[in-house]
């Protein structure tokens, strides 16, 4: 006779495990990492296979039909190659979004536990400059920024990064306020642990859940701030691209039927924001420990 | 999530409703004979005037109150630049003949014609004393004064007659010059009505009633016109409706009825209402030029309007750093032979811009760009750096080689790398430094475009000590970059410190031939002074965009030729019958 184990004896997944399961569990969210890695490699890996000049102009090629020999999704008012430059302005899309995503995420949440935790006048200082950077809108901040400094990729990704950063700071500053009074930080404290110590290893861990899904977000926001700044005139100078500046110049093309300029950068945003978004969604559900079965 | 479900809605909104935009482009060749406000009136898309009185005032110089103040108060010359006349002098417009020069050149006698105010009442020197008058004492308040110029520049005014003056200068000036960028000032006012006897309080009084908009139509003062047309009614930073002046003097007397004058609160605003045939004339934003083709399927004509303007990229050659490559002469010249001009105008500004060769703008009617002194040459611009010591490295960074041979100041290893200051917001603007960017890269000299909304504003005149000299090159010519009077001379733009010679430029010969075309009477020094400067590029030398691309009902006549100098003449205006 075979003993069956009991159900409390069978062997605890691992955490990553099942957040993973999940994770997959939302159709929505695999989407989005689908649609994230065809953009990438179109981005990243696509000039390695489909060659253009992106740094010359050539005036005698301008706004080419999409199925002109050489050139399947047709140049634009330049002469660049439409393909070529999607995947160059994927590049600086990308790159900008991770990295201004992920500079907002750190400060914010550095700023957060620490004013959250802290309490007391540090955090009533520290929240009345947030509260008083977005009271001013951020794209007029954007603007009058890059006004001032030439944009370039670093440049755009501090610039997005230096104003983005405020929503996470707010929302680690709420988790923060209720984590300071548990238990074990309470115990920890009282066995002489620092406030350093406490942020460092309870707060913004036990936060993190919060910080990721909106990292998610910071990504797909700041996207969307490039092709703000590029479409007013104020994004990368040629002969560098992204999709927002490419959707700008295009808007002006489209009255005379250069369709191709407008709908190819205005799909690839949607699709890099919808990515970020449904991948958002589904890692929500990931750190919602009440979706996991135990 | 709500902000940004929002925001996708938007793109997807947008490039929907740009799709119905497009399908919407119906073709109606159907040519309107009328209005659409009927026969006898046109509607015009202009911003609304804010300044009656014909003494401009600081702030309110801008074109559409000279247009406005031109239709109500005739000049005592008006300008035509087709070379016809004497000095440029329009002699059907002009309340004057063109002046006799004696006494070397300092005294300028002018006789009136026959011409009356709408009361009746004569056009006299009395009108034009009373002018005058106005600005002599209260010169620091009239926005065309400089120091030195009109009127610290005349030693006496006098009158003979009802019809003859004369003005003495302190100095003998050029006549062409003296009329074209003087004498266009002067208004002849209606001193029955308006003199209150001494005048700075008559000044103070015609000042406070410019200043009070909401009453130009119904204030008794200016109901007395020389011009053309009358004011209807006015609405502040609304509808402003002209009327033809029934006892105008003038030969050339109004077709129409009626001209109302329709502000827009921004371009957009005015091309959808251009698109949908509710304005008789308006103009296509640069950003819509593609446009022309669907509006021409919808009645329209659509005519590119050249002003008598250069447009050029400023160099600092006060910049500590890049200054001593600018005051080389072959690296100017190298920089402007790679310069696409032709091309540029034709591909990138669709027609709708000429090459700019020298300061003096070509004749209007004539072809731009004929005769550049350093056409586009990219195999020149390399040799010419390869000998004056430059290794020039074709996609990389070109640096001096030879010190002794790249000129004074330029240590070996110097690149050639500059910053452009442009301006944002002009789709062609930023292609066209795209475009020359990758001219000036396949020679290793490496721009870096910065696009900023005032690019005037962060690029003045300095001192190479000050630190906001680090700017190395200034385009502000998306409009064009310099209008002149009817007379194009230099002395305000390329002279040694001259007001907007922002890149301070500085050449004693240029200085010399710049006053000679003031001061001499010699007729050929205009053209030696632009033949110097456009061999010595104090600039570099670009494409120079219409005023304005006007689009305007295939019905209505009298438009054509747009007066190169910025003005409209409505009179001249008439539907087909």
């Amino acid at each position: 006779m075979t003993a069956v184990p009991h159900e409390e004896e069978a062997p605890v997944r691992g955490m990553w495990r099942q957040g993973l399961e999940v994770f997959v569990e939302n159709r929505l969210a695999l989407v989005g990492v689908g649609l994230f890695v065809v953009l990438a490699i179109f981005s990243f890996l696509g000039p390695l296979v489909y060659r253009t000049d992106q740094v010359h102009t050539d005036l005698a090629k301008v706004f080419l039909l999409p199925g002109t020999e050489g050139h399947p999704l047709g140049t634009d008012g330049v002469g660049y190659d439409q393909l070529g430059r999607l995947m160059l302005g994927g590049q600086t899309s990308i790159v900008v979004g991770l990295a201004a995503g992920l500079l907002a995420t750190v400060v914010g949440t550095v700023w957060g536990a620490i004013a959250g935790f802290a309490g007391g006048w540090l955090d009533a200082v520290m929240m009345r400059v947030v509260d008083a950077m977005m009271s001013i809108p951020a794209l007029f901040l954007f603007m009058l920024m890059a006004s001032i400094v030439t944009p370039t990729v670093p440049m755009l990704i501090l610039i997005i990064g230096a104003f983005a950063w405020l929503g996470p700071a707010r929302l680690v500053r709420g988790e923060a306020l209720t984590l300071r009074t548990r238990e074990y930080v309470m115990a920890m404290r009282g066995m002489g642990g620092t406030g350093g110590r406490a942020v460092r290893r309870h707060i913004i861990p036990n936060a993190i859940g919060t910080v990721i899904v909106n990292a998610t977000f910071q990504v797909a926001d700041a996207i969307l701030y490039v092709a703000y700044l590029s479409f007013l005139g104020l994004g990368v100078p040629p002969p560098a691209a992204n999709w927002g500046g490419m959707l700008s110049d295009g808007l002006s093309d489209t009255f005379s039927g250069h369709w191709w300029l407008l709908y190819p950068p205005g799909i690839a945003i949607i699709l890099i924001v919808l990515a970020f978004n449904f991948i958002g969604d589904g890692l929500r559900d990931v750190f919602e420990v009440r979706l996991r079965r135990r | 999530m709500g902000t940004r479900i929002r925001i996708l809605s938007g793109v997807v909104a947008l490039g929907l409703g740009l799709t119905a935009c497009s399908a919407g482009a119906g073709s109606s060749s159907q040519q309107q004979q009328s209005g659409s406000q009927g026969q006898d009136t046109v509607t015009v898309a202009l911003r609304t005037p804010n300044w009656i009185l014909p003494i401009s005032a600081p702030g309110f110089t801008q074109g559409e109150n000279d247009i406005f103040a031109t239709a109500l108060y005739r000049k005592l010359y008006s300008f035509k630049l087709d070379g016809s006349s004497p000095d440029n002098v329009d002699p059907d417009r002009s309340l004057a003949a063109p002046p006799e020069v004696s006494d070397g050149g300092k005294t300028l006698t002018i006789t009136l014609k026959d011409n009356t105010w709408n009361d009746g009442k004569p056009i006299t020197t009395k009108d034009v004393k009373f002018w005058w008058d106005l600005v002599s004492a209260n010169k620091d308040q009239w926005a065309s004064y400089k120091p030195g110029g009109f009127p610290d520049n005349i030693a006496s005014f006098k009158v003979k007659d009802d019809k003859t003056f004369s003005i003495t200068t302190k100095q003998a000036y050029n006549a062409a010059w003296f009329v074209a960028n003087q004498l266009n000032r002067i208004v002849p006012l209606p001193q029955h009505a308006w003199d209150k006897g001494d005048p700075k309080t008559t000044f103070e009084e015609l000042t406070a009633a410019s200043k009070d908009p909401k009453s130009y139509a119904t204030n008794p003062l200016w109901k007395t016109n020389s011009g053309p047309w009358k004011l209807q009614s006015y609405v502040p930073s609304g509808e402003v409706v002209l009327a033809k002046q029934d006892t105008y003097s003038g030969t050339d007397k109004p077709k129409l009825n009626k001209v109302v004058l329709r502000p827009f609160t921004g371009d957009d605003a005015e091309f959808n209402v251009l698109r949908a045939g509710q304005i008789d004339y308006g103009y296509i934003p640069p950003a819509n030029l593609s446009q022309q083709s669907y509006l021409e399927s919808k009645g329209y004509d659509v005519s590119p309007w050249y002003g008598w303007s250069i447009t050029y990229l400023q160099l600092n050659f006060n910049n500590p750093k890049t200054g001593v490559l600018f005051k080389q002469p072959y690296l100017r010249q190298a920089l402007q032979m790679l310069i696409d001009q032709p091309t540029i105008s034709k591909v990138i500004w669709s027609g709708m811009a000429q090459p700019t060769c020298g300061p003096v703008p070509p004749k209007p009617g004539s072809p731009g760009g004929q005769g550049c002194v350093y056409p586009f040459d990219p195999a020149k611009a390399q040799q010419l750096l390869e000998s004056n010591g430059w290794k020039v490295t074709p996609d990389g960074q070109t640096t001096c080689e030879d010190p002794a041979r790249c000129g004074e100041g330029i240590a070996k290893g110097t690149p050639l790398n500059f910053t452009v200051t442009s301006q944002s917001g002009f789709a062609a603007t930023t292609k066209m430094f795209a475009e020359i960017k990758s001219q000036m890269a396949k020679l290793g000299v490496q721009l870096t475009i910065k696009e900023v909304p005032d690019s005037v504003a962060v690029t003045p005149a300095c001192k190479p000590d000050e630190s906001k000299c680090d700017w190395d090159m200034s385009f502000f010519g998306s409009q064009g970059s310099w209008y002149y009077p009817a007379f194009a001379s230099g002395e305000r733009l390329f002279q040694t410190d001259a007001p907007v010679n922002l890149g301070s430029y500085s050449n004693p010969e240029a200085d010399k031939l710049i006053e000679k075309a003031q001061f001499s009477a010699d007729a050929s020094a205009l053209q030696e002074y632009n033949d110097f400067l456009a061999k010595d590029l104090p600039v570099l030398w670009m494409p120079n965009p219409v005023y304005q691309i006007s689009a305007y009902k295939a019905g209505l006549q009298g438009v054509e030729p747009q007066d190169p100098m910025n003005l409209m003449y409505f009179q001249d205006w008439s539907w087909k019958s």
